[in-house]
């Protein structure tokens, strides 16, 4: 311990900066080292030097001066504020503020129209498919009720034409041949008067002049010759000339066909 | 407002509360001149450097990293004086023969203590660590900041410096 010498610690000693542990280590060397205590001494006098010595003031100069360099710092910075700043961040704040609105205007009306023609051509869509689903499925039930071994359900099925404002293709086919091959007179009846609305179409046309070859039944002769009549189809002629010769055509059929004949030709 | 620290003091400043330079300026303006004096021994020089490191201060303010505002104020002062005598050293010989040359000529010998005289022939690291740590009381780990060291090795290199300036001033004496 002795040989170990404490001078490095002594000014830390003195300042009172040591723990408790160094404290009683170095208090413990200074009993039994001279030329540390020695040190100690000279330390202390010195310490008493550097209180000793006084501060010295400073002329007024020094402070009037930094102050004024403050003055001026606050001018200058003042300056710079009211042309680089301030007006420049109003007249862009006034700016910012009304692009924001603007821009916020802009996107709310945007996103309004976006979302109303997204949703338009959703629901669009949607009722499309829908139309087309309930198409599709008056479709098969018209079909299948026409296809129904009792007549009351095929002329159910018939009727169900009302259902569509655009019959397609098929329809009309599987009501032609209702009109011209189903057993039941009241059906067939059916068929011609629902066809009769659709007398623009070919198909429709060249059904109704085959089945007046075909038909034997007189209240479904004289409406096929009604309806033949009325849109003056000429090719319908030759089938009434027919009809007119046959031995047993009803005579007031035969009446009907002779006042009708005249208008065709 | 007179109790506020210097760290918040100098935030104030550093956003753009330039009068809270008034009340850091009567708290530290004669540490720094006295820490110069004690440097150089040259009174109006000292004054100037004084004068020149609260300048830096008002205008570095925005640089201020919230650090020991004290650390930062002498670092200033250091590096203005070292700045100086760099400056001063181009025309003459060099930095440690001339601090204390210019003290004896311009100045009369009874400004100075021993103490002063004493402190005057440590060379000029030493001289700064043992001003700044007797007279500024600036705890080692501040110190070290404004020196660039550690807090261990300050400790070390104060106490010897302490240790050959109890030499000389007792040899004086």
């Amino acid at each position: 311990m002795e040989k170990n010498h404490v001078i490095e610690l002594l000014p830390a000693y003195l300042d009172d900066l040591l723990n408790e542990t160094q404290k009683k280590n170095v208090a413990a060397h200074l009993k039994g080292c001279e030329s540390c205590s020695q040190e100690l001494e000279e330390l202390k006098k010195l310490f008493e030097a550097f209180d000793r010595e006084k501060e010295l003031d400073t002329s007024d100069k020094l402070r009037t001066n930094f102050f004024e360099q403050i003055e001026l710092e606050k001018q200058h910075t003042a300056k710079v504020v009211s042309i680089d700043s301030t007006s420049i961040q109003r007249k862009n704040n006034w700016t910012n503020t009304f692009l924001k609105i603007a821009a916020s205007i802009v996107l709310l009306v945007g996103t309004y129209y976006f979302g109303k023609q997204q949703q338009e051509q959703i629901s669009g869509k949607e009722i499309a498919q829908l139309t087309d689903e309930s198409q599709a499925f008056k479709q098969t039930a018209m079909l299948s009720l026409m296809g129904n071994k009792s007549a009351s359900k095929r002329i159910q099925g018939v009727n169900f034409i009302e259902e569509f404002s655009e019959p397609d293709e098929a329809i009309v086919n599987a009501l032609a041949d209702r009109m011209l091959n189903d057993e039941n007179t009241n059906v067939r009846r059916t068929a011609v008067e629902v066809l009769s609305e659709y007398t623009s179409s070919e198909t429709v046309k060249n059904s109704f002049i085959k089945a007046l070859k075909t038909e034997k039944d007189p209240g479904i002769q004289i409406t096929i010759i009604q309806v033949l009549g009325k849109i003056q189809e000429k090719k319908a002629a030759a089938s009434m000339q027919y009809l007119l010769e046959q031995d047993d055509t009803q005579p007031y059929v035969k009446d009907e066909l002779e006042s009708v004949l005249p208008n065709i030709i | 407002m007179e109790k506020l620290t210097d760290e918040i003091l100098m935030a104030k400043v550093a956003n753009g509360n330039l009068d809270m330079l008034k009340i850091l300026f009567e708290r530290h303006h004669k540490h720094v001149f006295n820490f110069l004096h004690k440097m150089c021994g040259d009174r109006m020089l000292s004054e100037d450097i004084t004068q020149e490191v609260f300048y830096k201060l008002m205008k570095y303010r925005t640089s201020y990293n919230n650090g020991k505002f004290v650390s930062w104020l002498f670092t200033i002062a250091r590096n203005s004086m070292n700045t100086h005598f760099r400056r001063a050293a181009n025309h003459t010989d060099d930095i440690d023969a001339m601090d204390y040359k210019l003290v004896a000529e311009e100045e009369e010998q009874k400004d100075y203590s021993d103490l002063h005289l004493a402190i005057g022939q440590l060379d000029t690291s030493d001289r700064e660590l043992v001003i700044l740590n007797r007279f500024q009381e600036i705890k080692y780990e501040e110190l070290a900041e404004i020196v660039g060291s550690t807090p261990g090795a300050v400790k070390t290199k104060v106490s010897r410096a302490l240790k050959k300036l109890k030499t000389i001033y007792f040899q004086n004496s």
